[in-house]
């Protein structure tokens, strides 16, 4: 009786009725343009052209709905001002865990009454059927101006992160452009080769851990203390810190800063180096100041720390981490300027070789592939 | 001619896995010493075994448990590919791993590579918040849930950065537009 319930031909006929079943559960829609929102402010600089929804899609499989949104927004500066970055948040009313996603596109340069393109591709999954209404509302973070200013709500803090990549953008554009004017072709071919080389661990995994428990040790951890890379022209020093680490996790980074500058400070990041056994050093990540408005006035310290846990592995093996190092990489200001480390610094302390590439330094290695006369043309650029 | 006496595949599987008791693990050593196809059979178990130990760490397995559930998953698929096997004696060779023998193997590798992924992620695990870069893009997790940003497969000079706040990014030059773009996902 057995044997006949599990014999061969009930085997097969389960496989088809699962098969058949999959099959019928797994229905993709393309995606119409009017389940995409796109929120501008009335007086915002960039106006909305065309959305083309492209290869949008909208899929049921199973209990799962899933939205693989790619769109291409054609987008107009309406303003006075030259655009030199703009942020998107793109959100889904509908993903009940929350989370934020945004788009930015840095290193524009966008006169009145120029177009430019913003391409997003979203992907979200639902286990439940969506309500009605738009799926992926797009909405205006922040529009970078030429001359610094902003525009735009900011609830993500693009003003700062635009603002800090400007910097880094004329920071390294000047680097390339003495390179070129120093040492000719080769020296920015090789320049430029070496912005290539430069080792990236694996692709970052972060775990949200509990609040409560993050600082005290587990089993099998341990608490390293960061050795810091000091600036002499930083306006902010990192005095003290600590992470507990264990293998290749690392968590829960406490660390204490000192304004040593004139000016009141409103946001330290921390770049967040490991080591490996043979003592070769990985930017792991940054550490934000965690409070939104710091007030760090000049000659006071202020302790700041974050919760969330790594996995750090590098070519597919977990990283063995025997120390930590850290240096100030951004200072916002209260007045909304930006202090990056200088070319000058990162060479000196060797911190060139560990950190990835800036937006400017991608754009120029870019345009390197595609043959080093199209970088030298643009470099000559004014 | 008297027909060689295989142990179970049960029995291959657990002394794969050093789990026999002393006694039937001597007899079990005998009979390799003498069958190539058993030896074969064993060699096919270590491998998982192998493969499940291989997967990436995670310190907040509990191993036991794992192992315990992973014997205990060995047995139950042994145990149904018996029920969906035939009782017949056994024939030495590769017919053995034809028709419904073979689904059954494929089942019990599936069952235990299946359970070894499950009990890598266990419920509470599955439900925790998860920042994460994949081959094509950067995503939030949690549950049955995604948020993600994607980039063109094609694209392979993408830098990320994470931020212990809670968010993670990438930057690549968009083939579409031509433009440096960078995207964030947070919590």
């Amino acid at each position: 009786m057995v044997r006949t319930i599990c014999g061969e031909r009930a085997f097969r006929w389960v496989g088809i009725g699962v098969l058949s079943a999959a099959a019928g559960l797994a229905q993709e829609t393309v995606l119409p343009s009017t389940a995409i929102r796109i929120d501008l402010p009335k007086d915002s600089p960039v106006a909305l052209l065309t959305l083309d929804p492209r290869d949008s899609r909208f899929t049921a499989r199973g209990g799962a709905i899933m939205v693989d949104l790619d769109a291409l927004l054609t987008m107009r500066n309406t303003g006075a001002g030259r655009i030199h970055g703009i942020t998107l948040r793109v959100v889904s009313q509908e993903v009940a865990m929350g989370g934020k996603a945004s788009v930015c596109i840095p290193r524009l340069n966008i006169g009145p009454g120029e177009v430019f393109p913003v391409h997003i591709v979203q992907h979200l999954v639902r286990p439940t059927a969506f309500a009605s209404g738009p799926l992926v509302q797009v909405s205006l973070d922040g529009v970078l101006f030429q001359d610094l200013s902003f525009y735009g709500p900011d609830q993500l803090h693009s003003r700062r992160d635009m603002t800090a990549w400007e910097m880094e953008a004329q920071r390294d554009r000047e680097y390339f452009k003495r390179i070129l004017a120093r040492t000719g072709r080769t020296g920015l071919q090789q320049a430029i080769l070496q912005e290539m080389d430069r080792p990236q661990l694996d692709r970052p995994m972060m775990l949200r851990t509990p609040a409560a428990s993050s600082a005290a040790l587990a089993a099998g951890e341990r608490s390293e203390r960061f050795a810091f890379v000091s600036f002499p022209d930083s306006p902010v020093e990192a005095v003290d810190g600590t992470a507990v680490v264990a293998g290749n996790q690392v968590r829960a980074p406490r660390i204490l800063v000192r304004n040593r500058g004139t000016a009141a400070v409103r946001h330290v990041e921390i770049g967040w180096l490991v080591k490996d056994p043979s003592g070769r050093e990985y930017l792991a990540a940054s550490v934000p100041s965690s409070q939104p408005d710091l007030q760090l006035v000049a000659g006071k310290t202020a302790a700041f720390a974050q919760d969330a846990a790594m996995k750090l592995s590098r070519n597919g093996q977990p990283l063995d981490i025997r120390g930590m190092a850290g240096f100030v990489s951004q200072v916002e200001f209260d007045d909304g300027r930006v202090w990056v480390p200088s070319r000058q610094n990162l060479d000196e302390t060797a911190l060139r070789n560990v950190l990835p590439p800036s937006a400017e330094t991608l754009r120029l290695t870019g345009l390197y592939r595609k043959g080093l006369d199209v970088l030298i043309a643009e470099l000559n650029k004014p | 001619m008297r027909a060689i006496q295989h142990p179970s595949e049960a029995a291959l599987a657990l002394h794969a896995g050093g789990d026999l008791g002393p006694i039937a693990a001597w007899r079990c050593a005998r009979h390799l010493q003498r069958c190539q196809a058993c030896r074969e059979e064993i060699a096919a178990f270590q491998g998982v075994r192998r493969m499940v130990a291989d997967l990436p760490a995670m310190p907040e397995i509990p191993w036991s448990r794992l192992a315990a559930e992973m014997q205990a998953n060995i047995r139950q698929g042994l145990a149904d590919g018996e029920c969906l096997g035939s009782q017949a004696a056994r024939t030495v060779g590769w017919r053995r791993f034809t028709g419904l023998r073979a689904a059954a193997a494929l089942a019990t590798l599936t069952v235990v590579v299946g359970a070894g992924l499950m009990l890598r992620h266990p419920p509470a695990a599955r439900n925790q918040t998860v920042l994460q870069a994949t081959a094509d893009g950067i995503q939030l997790s949690q549950g049955g849930e995604a948020l993600g940003m994607k980039h063109d497969a094609a694209i392979t000079n993408v830098s990320y950065s994470a931020n212990a706040q809670g968010s993670i990014g990438e930057s690549y030059v968009d083939p579409l537009t031509g433009d440096v773009t960078v995207t964030r996902v947070s919590w």
